[in-house]
């Protein structure tokens, strides 16, 4: 199990469309994927819950992954918050 | 009983069908007990359900056409998201199971719920978002309902109309498959959803009508005139009668226009009028094309920045721009920069609230203090002069100092594409939109530092009367035949004149034909409209001699009198 924190930092946070994008990537692997913030605990490959995190720009998440292909499923999830859900901002 | 309702009119024609009432399949839901035994059944049921709606986003997704903007694409992968989400997916199974209670039942409970969870989000913008839950449940109910898959209605739904309270993006493109008469919704306005694809269709449609889809009932016959904005229910034979002839004597008359499409727009005397289109998509275009405009005499950009929460940036409005200056193949593009703000809000969830929109930061004021945004905006629009005739036209000019800001902002524009080494046009024509009156007072100085004008009548109307012409209260005031009206637009039709600039009106008063001749009196040469007006003033410039009506167009702009004017103007157009 692998686990970190990271800031939200594109100007509009989780908001429907980065759900979208964060959800989907998070399904292409294997792995169960838990993401935190503030006590609430969601699962990753759900939009629903991901929404509901409700994390704004500056606010801080943590990925928590384990399963097979946990490395590469981190790296993907974290690579796609850094690159501000491809938003340019 | 018959009676009338008001709403505003988005796309023009006369329809006359029964009413199809899209249903509020949440308000049907029953609450039932299910026996043990028939549980699993139950849960079957719902699965289908689920299955057949992802079936119909699916497909939704894959109708999309190729130049829907992106934000609909987008939309519909949420709602499957949200549909395969487990919260909506499974948990309606386990209440079921749990209570043994109806599929539907069970479903809306934990659409409850989650709404209830949505609504504690502080983000307005995500507390938003469970009008998708929402959506989502009522395509998964109207499912266990039975509610015929709307595609399958197809055939019989020709010659109806459909009322709704709202239509999502993803219904609109849905609808778009089927042959409705119209369109009329309880709430809207010009650039919604319903508004854009009646227009694409060409079918007459109305929005605003506030309680449309309570008072008028399934099946019951109705009267849409898209023109006045006006629905009749339940008419009786006489309305009925006179609304068949009008919508004849419509189609009738569409038909003549046509004619004159490929036709010059020229004065019985030889004069040349350039009759251009005021478009907000790029898929206006095809509009544009077939009533024969001349141009592009005004882009509104700010369709592509509404409804969402972020700017574009720039290559999403530079593939916009593009399209347009391509497909209008050399003939000239007018795009005006930005003009948000006033009734034109961007993020319908801004928590600023100003108590004057119209006299606040908005179009070019707005551009201004946001500088990045801005900067971004002007480079879409110049790498897109490098594909056809672009012109870049700034809105709500006041005074100089905004003016060399904006072509300051221009420059520097133009100096960071060429230090990127992309390509665009270096002789770009930039002009400037008059429609506040002290512009129009200036217009020559305006004219001068510009290569050319445009006037805005709408807003000129506004801020010369102090009317908002939403305002029911004050809206029969507002008159573009007032005296300082007119003065204010000829002047500034003389001044460019003068001034060797060209000059073209892009509000509302370019397409009523009531006034074309008026306006060529004036001396306007150039007219930018709603594609739909464009060959019936097409009409009238062919029907008029500029010598003529010299004299009668003096006296107009020398009446006093609302009366005299009216009358005055009743001569010229005879």
């Amino acid at each position: 199990m692998i686990k970190q924190e990271v800031e939200i930092i594109n100007k509009l946070g989780l908001h429907a469309r980065a759900s979208t994008k964060l959800t989907q990537v998070a399904a292409q692997f294997s792995s169960q994927i838990w993401i935190e913030r503030n006590a609430r605990r969601v699962n990753a490959k759900s939009i629903m819950g991901v929404m509901m995190l409700a994390a704004g720009k500056g606010s801080k998440i943590t990925f928590e992954v384990e399963g097979q292909d946990e490395g590469p499923a981190m790296a993907a999830l974290l690579n796609l918050v850094n690159d501000r859900f491809g938003e340019g901002e | 009983m018959s009676f009338t309702m008001h709403g505003v009119g988005v796309s023009a024609g006369i329809a006359i069908g029964r009413a199809h009432l899209v249903s509020h399949a949440l308000l049907e839901v029953a609450h039932y007990d299910v026996r043990p035994e028939q549980l699993d059944f139950e849960v079957h049921r719902f699965e289908q359900a689920v299955t057949t709606v992802r079936e119909e986003l699916s497909s939704i997704r894959q109708s999309l056409p190729n130049n829907a903007p992106a934000e609909m694409g987008a939309f519909v992968d949420t709602h499957l998201m949200i549909l395969s989400d487990s919260s909506l997916s499974q948990m309606p199974k386990t209440i079921m199971r749990e209570e043994r209670c109806n599929a539907e039942w069970a479903l809306k409970q934990q659409m409850e719920t989650l709404v209830e969870q949505f609504e504690a989000i502080e983000d307005v913008y995500l507390r938003e978002r469970k009008f998708d839950v929402v959506q989502v449940v009522e395509r998964v109910i109207k499912a266990l309902l039975g509610h015929p898959n709307q595609a399958a209605l197809a055939e019989q739904e020709s010659g109806m109309i459909l009322v709704a309270h709202d239509l999502s993006p993803a219904d609109a493109i849905q609808f778009k498959q089927h042959q409705f008469a119209a369109f009329i919704t309880d709430v809207g306005g010009a650039t919604s959803h319903t508004a854009i694809l009646a227009r694409s269709l060409n079918i007459p449609s109305i929005v605003a009508l506030s309680h449309a889809r309570n008072l008028i009932q399934d099946g019951e016959m109705i009267i849409v005139d898209g023109q006045q904005g006006v629905v009749i229910v339940g008419p009786d034979k006489d309305t009925l009668a006179e609304y068949k002839l009008r919508q004849e004597q419509w189609e009738i008359d569409q038909q003549k226009l046509k004619r004159i499409k490929q036709t010059a727009a020229v004065t019985l005397d030889g004069t040349a009028i350039e009759l251009h289109a005021n478009i907000e998509i790029p898929q206006d275009i095809v509009q544009t094309k077939a009533a024969g405009a001349t141009g592009i005499g005004l882009y509104r950009t700010e369709f592509l920045f509404m409804n969402r929460r972020d700017w574009p940036d720039e290559d999403e409005q530079f593939e916009a721009y593009r399209k347009v200056a391509h497909a209008m193949k050399g003939l000239p593009v007018t795009i005006r920069t930005l003009d948000i703000g006033a009734d034109k809000q961007v993020n319908p969830d801004s928590e600023r609230t100003v108590t004057n929109p119209a006299l606040g930061l908005r179009a070019i004021r707005l551009c201004l203090a946001e500088p990045q945004m801005f900067h971004a905006h002007l480079r879409a629009i110049l790498r897109a002069s490098n594909y056809g005739k672009v012109k870049i036209l700034i809105p709500m000019l006041c005074n100089l100092v905004e003016l060399k800001q904006a072509l300051q902002a221009i420059e520097r524009a133009k100096q960071s594409l060429k230090d990127d080494n992309i390509g665009f046009d270096a002789k770009v024509p930039v002009g400037g939109m008059i429609e506040i009156p002290a512009a129009a007072l200036g217009a020559n100085l305006f004219a001068r530092h510009l290569d050319f004008l445009s006037i805005g009548t709408n807003d000129l109307i506004q801020y010369t009367l102090a009317i908002d012409r939403t305002d029911g209260e004050v809206a029969h005031l507002y008159n573009p035949l007032h005296p300082a009206v007119l003065q204010l637009v000829e002047m500034t039709i003389r001044a460019a004149n003068k001034a060797k600039k060209e000059i073209s009106v892009c509000g509302e008063m370019a397409g009523d034909v009531r006034l074309t001749r008026m306006l060529l009196g004036f001396g306007l040469r150039q007219f930018s409209m709603h594609p739909a007006h464009i060959l019936a003033v097409k009409r009238q410039v062919l029907n008029t001699e500029l010598p003529k009506i010299e004299n009668l167009v003096r006296k107009i702009l020398a009446s006093n009198e609302p009366e005299k004017t009216e009358l005055l103007l009743a001569k010229l157009n005879a």
